[in-house]
């Protein structure tokens, strides 16, 4: 019952306060500002794809009437051959998409760091220009975008600071805080009581603001259990900012350094400790500039040109053992053309090789930044926020994956149905397509 | 006025507290200014060893088609900026490697932050990060605490009873912290060049001035209006939370929405859009590779009638490469037109954030940091702009020397030797004079020294108002 009383009394004790009213509407007025940041691009990305995805079957449905009017290919480019796999495939306009997640309102994470299509053919690799970020203006990335998760890591904590910095100190300075004492027993008791009426309030207000986001997107129907999730970091993440000014609450004697030392946490745990690591890891991993890679793709590719098809051709039985069985491979002589096409498929496993290392690269910088959470929360939950929304690196390294397992797969085909001179017709190209 | 200066110092330098937050803050910067220092060296490393690797791989190049070498190309990467030890501005999420090839202009690509998770939202710890962040609610603290403190022991009362001007005053101590916050300053700026002597260049100490100066300014605005806040405020937690919450507004939340309002002011294309409008242009002009390309064959007239020949064989010449230079002009066209528009709706979203500098001094001093840096968005169009100079010169020797280096028409299998390789120089960044891109800054310096004039009549103001109790 006390307790309740004292819930009561810090409510009538925060609308008296018109300071603490304004920063509370500020920082819904920003979360507000932040979920239509995240819904515009959520938007934004799915109607880049629907776009790209008519203008690809537009494109297609020029191939298929050149299989329907028996053409060869486009006028101006008589030496294209869409009956020729080479050709079909290379023309087929396949596009991988990463597909925006309903929950992105939440949290753009790193959408903004990497590509979410890509039209992958037999030549392509993950790691193609094209996969890199939309075009956006550099500063504004530098500075990053105000959305829901920034709203909750970063101005949560400064709300509470500011709903929070004269519980205890205030009475005390007042010289009041002595009879309070004598009404309750325990001023631990009571302090806890008034911390947790703000946090209860502020986390009230959080949840309106991801009632409010589900308006924006269909993240009840696509992305209930994200909510779900999301919802529970956010408390926890609440709840670590709660204990962490509560102790600061309990120990402190006056207002002043009641607000230095929550501010001084707030500065360390959100500016300090994760900018050291992120210092410390560009230190022992500074940036790849993926001279493997560059390698890869040029030099060791021009040396797998200048090799003899006899060459080739056993590095593509090794590859592909199924070649044995072609029409060409149980020919007498070889077909120079279908080796040379199938060249691809060769500089496909130097691209797959040098991108796995990169890959494995990054994969260490992310470990060695993973081994710091215990010590750097603000990040850990910033990380957990984009695994929610499917913004996270592992996301887009997953997108990555499965391009590669496109590209693989349309290398196969390439391979086999050169090596088995295929003829291509409208059901083949509507499958290479697929 | 000079006294009260000398007794705030002096009270600093007593207050043991002080001494040690002191301390803790010159420890914290002067490692700040050596990480940085070190990030930037093993990135300095990384990059001459990338590019002295393809160097290596260009010059090696021992016989080779020269439109063949066009299409093998070479790669630029990004150097690294002596000033970005101190602010990198926008380094970790541009990219770093570019492509330069024939037929295409590249974007830059392989941006830093693309290769591991979310670290640091606010970037890594440079000395930058200290003083844009840190510095400042240290200094804004120390303000408060400044009159607060001789207005509850009523020396403040004592002061004006002496005969002390109230503006001196406020205008003392505002100088006596600043002075506080001119020498972390001083410190940051003195062990970075002690640091970096043997690298500094005039160009150096020039924006570093320039640098420091910015900074000065922005505490001293911070400084003025806490100051201005405790001196007109009863209730000293006042001035001190709308001081937070100021600070607060001024440097985490109006840069991060203004941005991102800009962006939506003056929108970019995206890039698929972006692309399909360079190559519906680009197909408007010459196809280097198709002989029986229509406006291939009014170049070929013309190229006949000039060398007074009726066919391509009997040219002294080889007409691939004058049809592929020709495609590589028409390129150059469309890759200016669109990649200029580009850079003139950054332009303008830069403008237009600037000029939040009125209602908000961090976005000037975050501007002019970068800026000085050389690290902003305008230094990197600089870069980009040079690589694409050097890229057109590049293929434009290729095909010079494919169409007038010896082989005929069609003859695709002629190669030139590697003394040509070899003459081809590398790619030499010519880092931006500061004085060629300073009047990009003036709006920014010219609405701090504003907000400096506007902080000097608060305080007047203030002083004339002052709650002495």
């Amino acid at each position: 019952m006390k307790n309740l009383n004292v819930f009561l009394f810090e409510w009538r004790h925060f609308v008296k306060n018109p300071f603490k009213i304004v920063a509370l509407i500020l920082f819904m007025l920003a979360g507000i500002y932040g979920l239509h940041n995240g819904a515009d691009l959520y938007h934004k990305q799915q109607a880049e794809i629907e776009r790209i995805s008519s203008e690809v079957n537009a494109d297609r449905q020029e191939i298929i009437n050149y299989y329907k009017e028996g053409v060869k290919g486009p006028e101006d480019r008589p030496w294209v051959d869409v009956t020729n796999p080479y050709w079909a495939l290379r023309y087929a306009y396949k596009y991988h998409f990463k597909l925006p997640s309903a929950a992105m309102v939440y949290s753009i994470g790193q959408t903004e760091q990497f590509g979410f299509y890509k039209q992958v053919t037999f030549g392509s690799s993950p790691l193609d220009a094209d996969m890199t970020k939309e075009i956006a203006n550099p500063e504004r990335l530098q500075i990053g975008t105000l959305d829901f998760s920034f709203v909750i890591l970063f101005l949560l904590p400064l709300v509470l600071i500011i709903l929070i910095y004269n519980v205890g100190s205030f009475e005390n300075e007042q010289g009041f805080l002595n009879l309070v004492l004598v009404q309750y027993a325990s001023i631990n008791k009571w302090l806890l009581s008034r911390v947790l009426f703000y946090m209860v309030l502020t986390f009230l207000c959080v949840i309106a603001l991801m009632i409010y986001g589900t308006f924006l997107t269909d993240v009840f129907t696509d992305e209930s259990q994200a909510f779900m999730q999301i919802t529970f970091l956010v408390f926890l993440y609440l709840v670590m900012w709660t204990v962490l000014f509560f102790f600061v609450l309990k120990s402190a004697k006056n207002i002043l350094s009641n607000t230095l030392s929550m501010v001084g946490i707030y500065l360390l745990f959100t500016f300090i400790i994760p900018a050291m690591v992120h210092q410390w890891v560009s230190i022992d991993k500074p940036a790849n500039l993926m001279t493997d890679f560059i390698d890869a793709t040029r030099d060791e590719r021009e040396k797998l040109y200048n090799e003899p098809e006899v060459t080739i051709h056993a590095k593509l039985v090794n590859l592909f053992p199924e070649i044995k069985n072609t029409k060409t491979a149980q020919d007498s002589i070889l077909n120079k053309r279908v080796v040379r096409r199938s060249i691809a498929a060769l500089g496909n496993q130097l691209t797959k090789k040098s991108v796995e290392s990169i890959a494995e690269e990054s994969q260490e910088k992310n470990r060695k930044i993973q081994n710091t959470y215990w010590f750097n929360p603000v990040v850990y939950f910033q990380n957990q926020l984009n695994q929610e929304t499917r913004t996270h690196y592992q996301n887009y390294q997953d997108y990555s994956n499965n391009i590669q397992s496109a590209i693989d797969e349309q290398v196969k085909e390439l391979v086999l149905d050169m090596y088995d001179t295929v003829k291509v017709d409208e059901k083949r190209y509507l499958n290479y397509t697929k | 006025m000079w006294t009260i200066i000398k007794n705030e110092i002096h009270f600093l330098c007593r207050n043991r507290a002080m001494l040690m937050i002191s301390f803790g803050f010159i420890v914290v910067l002067l490692i700040s200014v050596f990480l940085g220092i070190k990030q930037a060296e093993e990135q300095e490393k990384i990059y001459q060893e990338a590019k002295t690797h393809l160097r290596s791989q260009w010059v090696s190049i021992k016989e080779m088609n020269p439109h063949s070498a066009a299409h093998y190309g070479t790669y630029v990467f990004k150097p690294t900026n002596l000033l970005s030890s101190l602010d990198e501005g926008v380094n970790s999420v541009t990219g770093n490697v570019l492509r330069v090839e024939g037929h295409v202009q590249n974007e830059i690509v392989h941006s830093e932050a693309s290769q591991m998770i979310s670290v640091s939202k606010f970037g890594k710890l440079k000395s930058s990060l200290l003083l844009k962040f840190i510095v400042p609610l240290l200094l804004i603290f120390l303000a408060f605490y400044s009159v607060s403190s001789e207005k509850q022991s009523g020396r403040l009362k004592l002061l004006i009873l002496q005969g002390a001007k109230p503006f001196y005053i406020v205008l003392s101590k505002t100088i006596a912290v600043w002075f506080y916050g001119f020498i972390l300053l001083s410190i940051v700026v003195l062990s970075y060049t002690l640091l970096n002597l043997s690298n500094s260049t005039s160009e150096t100490f020039l924006r570093l001035s320039l640098l420091f100066l910015s900074y000065a300014i922005y505490y001293f605005i911070l400084i003025g209006l806490t100051i201005y806040f405790s001196t007109r405020w009863l209730r000293t937690t006042i001035a001190l939370t709308s001081m937070l919450g100021i600070w607060m507004i001024w440097s985490v939340f109006l840069p991060n929405i203004l941005m991102s309002s800009v962006e939506k002011w003056h929108p970019l294309p995206s890039r698929a859009e972006f692309k399909t409008a360079m190559i519906e242009d680009r197909s408007k002009g010459i196809d280097g590779h198709n002989p029986s390309d229509a406006r291939g064959e009014e170049l070929k007239e013309k190229v006949l009638k000039e060398y007074g020949v009726d066919s391509i064989s009997k040219l002294p010449i080889n007409f691939d490469g004058i049809r592929m230079q020709a495609d590589e002009d028409y390129g150059n066209i469309v890759w200016d037109k669109h990649f200029g528009n580009l850079r003139k709706v950054q332009k303008k979203q830069k403008e237009a954030f600037q000029l939040g500098g009125i209602v908000n001094p961090f976005i000037s001093l975050q501007n002019t940091s970068m800026g000085f840096a050389g690290n902003d968005n305008l230094h990197h169009q600089e870069f980009l702009v040079q690589v694409e100079n050097y890229r057109r010169d590049l293929i434009k020797a290729l095909n010079n020397e494919h169409a007038f280096g010896g082989s005929k028409t069609g003859n695709w299998g002629w190669t030139a030797n590697n003394d040509f390789y070899k003459s081809i120089p590398d790619f030499a960044y010519k880092s931006v004079a500061l004085t060629s891109v300073l009047s990009n800054y003036v709006l920014d310096i010219a609405l701090l020294l504003g907000w400096l004039i506007f902080i000097l009549l608060l305080l007047i103001r203030g002083a004339k108002k002052m709650q002495v109790i």
